[in-house]
């Protein structure tokens, strides 16, 4: 006792010292200097997990952007997707953006960093180097919609959701395509019936279920639902919100989703799906490279059907506005931005759509400038449909901030196991709201 | 006593009183050989395979080496395994000669302010890694290190500091001190002393905690990741990840051919310091 | 004698470069860290001073208890279990198996070699359910218990952690306290057979004061690891069901990259440092004075 008293005292003034430092530290690192010179390399930070985008630019830099290239050669640095915001918040941090960066795992990292002011406006930049058509209208408005009108981001992606289904489960067990809600669980109870697994979903990961709540949430209350409940007009607490909690929580008490969809990851989700063990499958259309790929897909691509999630009756939504993405949206830094830069865009802007789709199968946000031949089939269909989308909506936690959707995603597979109710579900997430 | 009326008995009675033991080690064996013989059989299997089959079916084809080759050429494997040898070797020498050097001073000399100074070390086993990470970064930023593996060598010699400081000074304590008093008495200079008799004293206990330290630094994944953004710098821990994609889908194949890679190269580590420190250990006990 | 054991050019020069990069490199940070506790905000948005908000928050955040709870419980059952499986390995090692232990040792330590990411997918794949049993199921089948949903739930999920990280840790811990054991000479053996000591009470009264030490070292080691558990919470269960199986390591490290509140994320270091730091003055403490009475 009195050694440590001792002790402790003797320490105590070492310790107050060396706090007060620490202070001065933690204050004077605020300031870090802004004057950055001009970058002399096309810096490229991405998803390590992500390569289409990596594989177009460098085809990019070699085709279509040689020459920007030689001015400013493409220099591609990768991180973890778990680790990236972490390493995000230290390069601003040190104002050491690269030049292009994919801009984080939720959209609230950009906005931040766009609040912070350091990120180009890409409609102003797109605009001067007279590519304002460049990004095609319904990628535009996802945008706006996900960023609160503005656009300061380039979609490398865009990806329309829904239900894909098995065309032959579907016909052998009598079922039309469901255009309603109650026709749809009319068609999984004819599936789980057959003893088909009516839905195929990663619960691991947890986002393909709040999907399918984010969904209902549009069809019921229309696509402003959430943006309602951002700007405090509504609560997912409110009934009319549980509901939808409580309408996929019913799937799964029904045992649609197949037992413990817990613990299914996304490769054995579509695994299921492509094996013909599940009958329908919600994902976004990047899911298009696994269904063209005849030996992961054991069902065949002609099989495939795909619908926009259905009509809920007497809701405010409709089915023909579909969920829509901007899958890996990337920034470009103010800090770094000048003349080799913005040609670098120009090129970019101009030529990455069609590269994208020609050479990855990826479907983008921008135009596409030169026809593509030969396209598989399905994807074929799918640009079709983007094509004809004139309005979308986003997804469950396309507005939240980085805490609530990570309650909500690691909390979905617990709804739908029943472990907690509609009720508590919905509270969770809108107290990470507040 | 009794046990020797017939000379048969203590045999059996032995044999009979082993039977337990013999089935902890067997389950033992069991529990441990299983998931290797799986994690060996797995980087043979193709993704088809890891998908539809159950978990113990065994490779439908034993030589098909691709995810190995997979591994090596899409992975990077090789450069991730030099990374890894060039950060844990030079932080593994440092912690331990900085750690038996400051064990030694605090435990073996005499001065005042050594208990805290003790005390401060052993702080530093018990802070959160993931506390430092932002004023590191900064640090090295500012310093220039970042793009180079020094950031690596810095932060880990750091970490395994406190626990290779404490570990040593709890083998000085177990040396009885006439044993330096005595070589005081004989003139022997500090350095010599430390060097002669310090150090060849705790020569087992260096082994362990070298070998403590080094799977430890070698799994490490939380700074690697964070320190480490080139392709070309980064650690086979790291490198892991690479598999996984973008929605979580993972290439199981070459996943199981990469952490094979790194087991058996670990395994070979650990067969070379067993033997030091079995060594190191026998030569202890016979002296005792 | 103590001009030279006292010499403090010696000193300096002995302790001088641990002490330097330590503090350098962790007591600077640390304390740097600690200074964020007063501000919130992240390097992206920039820093605010907010007082003592934080630590205010630290006691209304439901989520802190669970993490706090989890954090604990976690550290006390995996202590207790992979000290005392350790030890009962290191007396088998010694007493039974003697000279012939050196293969099982081998292969006993080996897990600890193994990546955490390797290990958890390993675990996932024995103990999954769906789509197909996991080996763990089909031997519960076998004897005719239903298959269990091993993730789904907080308390098989925390049961399978305990498991994977006592498979994992057991070998390690055993070399470690047989490192211990061994150093004990034979004639103190000799001389308590003789006076008839055997079994149980040989090792009550014989080996557990002589490898106290080693045993003391072990616990404040495990302790110290067990109460900082990150990754392979992180790689088995990533922290769920829901927040169940989440850790403060994880909670702070989720609030400062993920959720961009570096200030509080910092105060959550705080209090797990704090809470290490009681626990290990106690251990050492009670060690030393172990120490002197022995």
């Amino acid at each position: 006792m009195t050694t440590a008293r001792i002790r402790a005292r003797r320490l105590a003034p070492l310790i107050a010292g060396v706090g007060a430092t620490a202070l001065l530290l933690t204050a004077c690192s605020g300031d870090s200097g802004g004057e950055t010179a001009a970058p002399t390399d096309f810096t490229y930070l991405s998803f390590a997990e992500n390569t289409s985008i990596q594989d177009t630019l460098t085809s990019l830099s070699t085709g279509s952007c040689s020459a920007e290239n030689e001015a400013l050669p493409l220099d591609i640095t990768t991180q973890p997707q778990a680790s990236y915001d972490q390493q995000l918040q230290l390069l601003a941090g040190q104002n050491a953006l690269p030049v292009l960066f994919a801009s984080g795992n939720s959209p609230q990292v950009a906005k931040d960093l766009n609040d912070g002011g350091k990120l180009v406006d890409v409609d102003a930049a797109l605009e001067e180097l007279d590519q304002s058509n460049a990004i095609i209208p319904a990628a535009r408005s996802t945008i706006e919609a996900l960023y609160g009108g503005d656009v300061y981001v380039l979609p490398t992606e865009f990806n329309v959701e829904g239900i894909w289904y098995n065309k032959q489960l579907f016909a052998e067990n009598g079922i039309e395509e469901p255009t309603t809600w109650d026709e749809l669980t009319d068609a999984a109870a004819k599936l789980s019936a057959a003893g088909v697994t009516a839905f195929s979903a990663d619960g691991q990961d947890g986002w393909p279920l709040t999907r399918l709540v984010g969904n209902y949430l549009f069809r019921t209350i229309g696509p402003d639902a959430l943006q309602k409940v951002i700007d405090g007009e509504a609560s997912l607490t409110d009934p009319e919100y549980v509901e939808a909690a409580a309408a996929v929580a019913d799937l799964g008490k029904e045992g649609y989703f197949g037992p413990s969809v817990g613990s299914i990851d996304y490769m054995t989700a579509v695994n299921q799906f492509l094996t013909g063990e599940a009958g329908m499958f919600y994902m976004g259309s990047w899911i298009l490279a696994n269904f063209n790929d005849p030996e992961q897909n054991k069902i065949g691509a002609e099989n495939i059907g795909f619908m926009p999630f259905p009509h809920v009756e007497g809701g405010e939504g409709s089915r023909d506005q579909l969920a829509a993405n901007v899958g890996v949206p990337l920034a470009l830094s103010e800090a770094s931005y000048g003349g080799d830069v913005s040609a670098w865009l120009g090129c970019f802007a101009e030529n990455f759509g069609s590269t994208s789709l020609g050479e990855q199968g990826v479907i983008t946000g921008f135009a596409v400038n030169e026809p593509v031949e030969d396209l598989p089939p399905l994807t074929q269909a799918v640009q079709e449909k983007i094509d004809a989308t004139t309005q979308s909506v986003l997804w469950f936690e396309a507005l939240f901030n980085a805490k609530a959707a990570t309650t909500s995603q690691t909390n979905a597979s617990q709804l739908v196991t029943g472990a907690i109710s509609p009720e508590e579900f919905m509270e969770m997430v809108q107290a990470d709201l507040e | 006593m009794t046990a020797t009326f017939t000379d048969r008995s203590p045999r059996l009675i032995s044999f009979v009183r082993r039977i337990p033991v013999w089935i902890i080690v067997g389950i033992l064996l069991v529990v441990v050989v299983y998931p290797l013989f799986w994690l060996l059989t797995g980087s043979l299997k193709t993704q088809e395979e890891f998908l539809n089959n159950p978990t113990w079916a065994l490779p439908e084809d034993w030589t098909n080496f691709s995810n190995y080759v997979e591994a090596w050429t899409t992975g990077n494997l090789g450069v991730y395994i030099r990374n890894s040898v060039l950060a844990v070797v030079p932080a593994l020498f440092f912690t331990i000669v900085f750690g038996v050097a400051a064990g030694f001073a605090l435990e073996v000399m005499v001065w005042k302010g050594r208990g805290p100074v003790l005390l401060a070390f052993l702080a530093g086993i018990m802070i959160p890694g993931q506390m430092i990470l932002l004023p590191l970064f900064t640090i090295y930023f500012r310093a220039g290190l970042t793009g180079s593996l020094w950031p690596l060598i810095i932060t880990y010699t750091a970490i395994g500091l406190p626990l290779t400081v404490f570990m040593m000074a709890t083998y000085f304590r177990s040396v009885p001190r006439e044993i330096f008093e005595a070589a005081t008495l004989d003139g022997a200079n500090i350095f010599r002393m430390f060097w002669t008799i310090g150090f060849p004293l705790v020569r087992n206990a260096i082994f362990t905690v070298a070998l403590v330290q080094f799977f430890f630094i070698w799994n490490d994944l939380l700074i690697a990741l964070t320190f480490t953004t080139r392709d070309d710098l980064r650690t086979i821990q790291v490198g892991l990840l690479n598999f996984t994609g973008q929605f979580g889908q993972i290439q199981y194949g070459p996943t199981f051919a990469a952490i094979a890679v790194n087991v058996i190269g670990t395994l070979a580590i650990y067969l070379f310091l067993n033997q030091r420190v079995m060594k190191g250990l026998t030569a202890g006990s016979v002296k005792g | 004698m103590n001009r030279v054991l006292g010499d403090p050019r010696a000193i300096l020069i002995l302790l001088g470069p641990a002490l330097l990069v330590y503090t350098l490199v962790m007591l600077v940070p640390i304390f740097w860290s600690l200074g964020y506790t007063v501000f919130e905000g992240n390097p992206i948005t920039g820093f605010e001073f907010v007082g003592i908000d934080n630590f205010v928050e630290l006691f209304n955040d439901p989520k802190i208890a669970d993490a706090l709870v989890f954090t604990l419980k976690y550290a006390v059952v995996l202590t207790v279990a992979q000290v005392g499986f350790g030890y009962l390995l290191a007396l088998i090692y010694v007493f039974w198996l003697r000279k012939a232990s050196s293969l099982i040792r081998t292969l006993a330590f080996f897990p600890v070699v193994l990546p955490t990411v390797a290990v958890a997918l390993l675990f996932q794949e024995l103990f999954k359910i769906a789509p197909v049993n996991g080996l763990v199921n089909d031997l519960l089948n076998l004897v005719g218990i239903p298959s269990v949903d091993w993730f789904a739930s907080p308390d098989t999920a925390f049961l399978v952690l305990i498991l994977m990280d006592l498979w994992r840790s057991m070998g390690f811990y055993a070399v470690l306290l047989y490192a211990g054991l061994v150093d004990i000479p034979d004639d103190l053996f000799e001389s308590a057979r003789l006076d008839g000591a055997s079994g149980w009470r040989l090792v009550r009264h014989i080996v557990i004061p002589l490898s106290l030490p080693v045993l003391l070292s072990s616990i404040i080691f495990s302790v110290n690891g067990t109460l900082k558990v990150f990754d392979s919470v992180l790689a088995l269960t990533g922290g769920g069901p829901g927040n169940t199986t989440t850790p403060l390591t994880l909670y702070m490290y989720q609030t400062s990259f993920t959720y961009g509140e570096y200030g509080y994320g910092s105060s959550i270091a705080l209090l797990l440092t704090i809470i290490c730091l009681l626990v290990t003055i106690f251990i050492f403490r009670s060690s030393r004075r172990d120490l002197t009475k022995g």
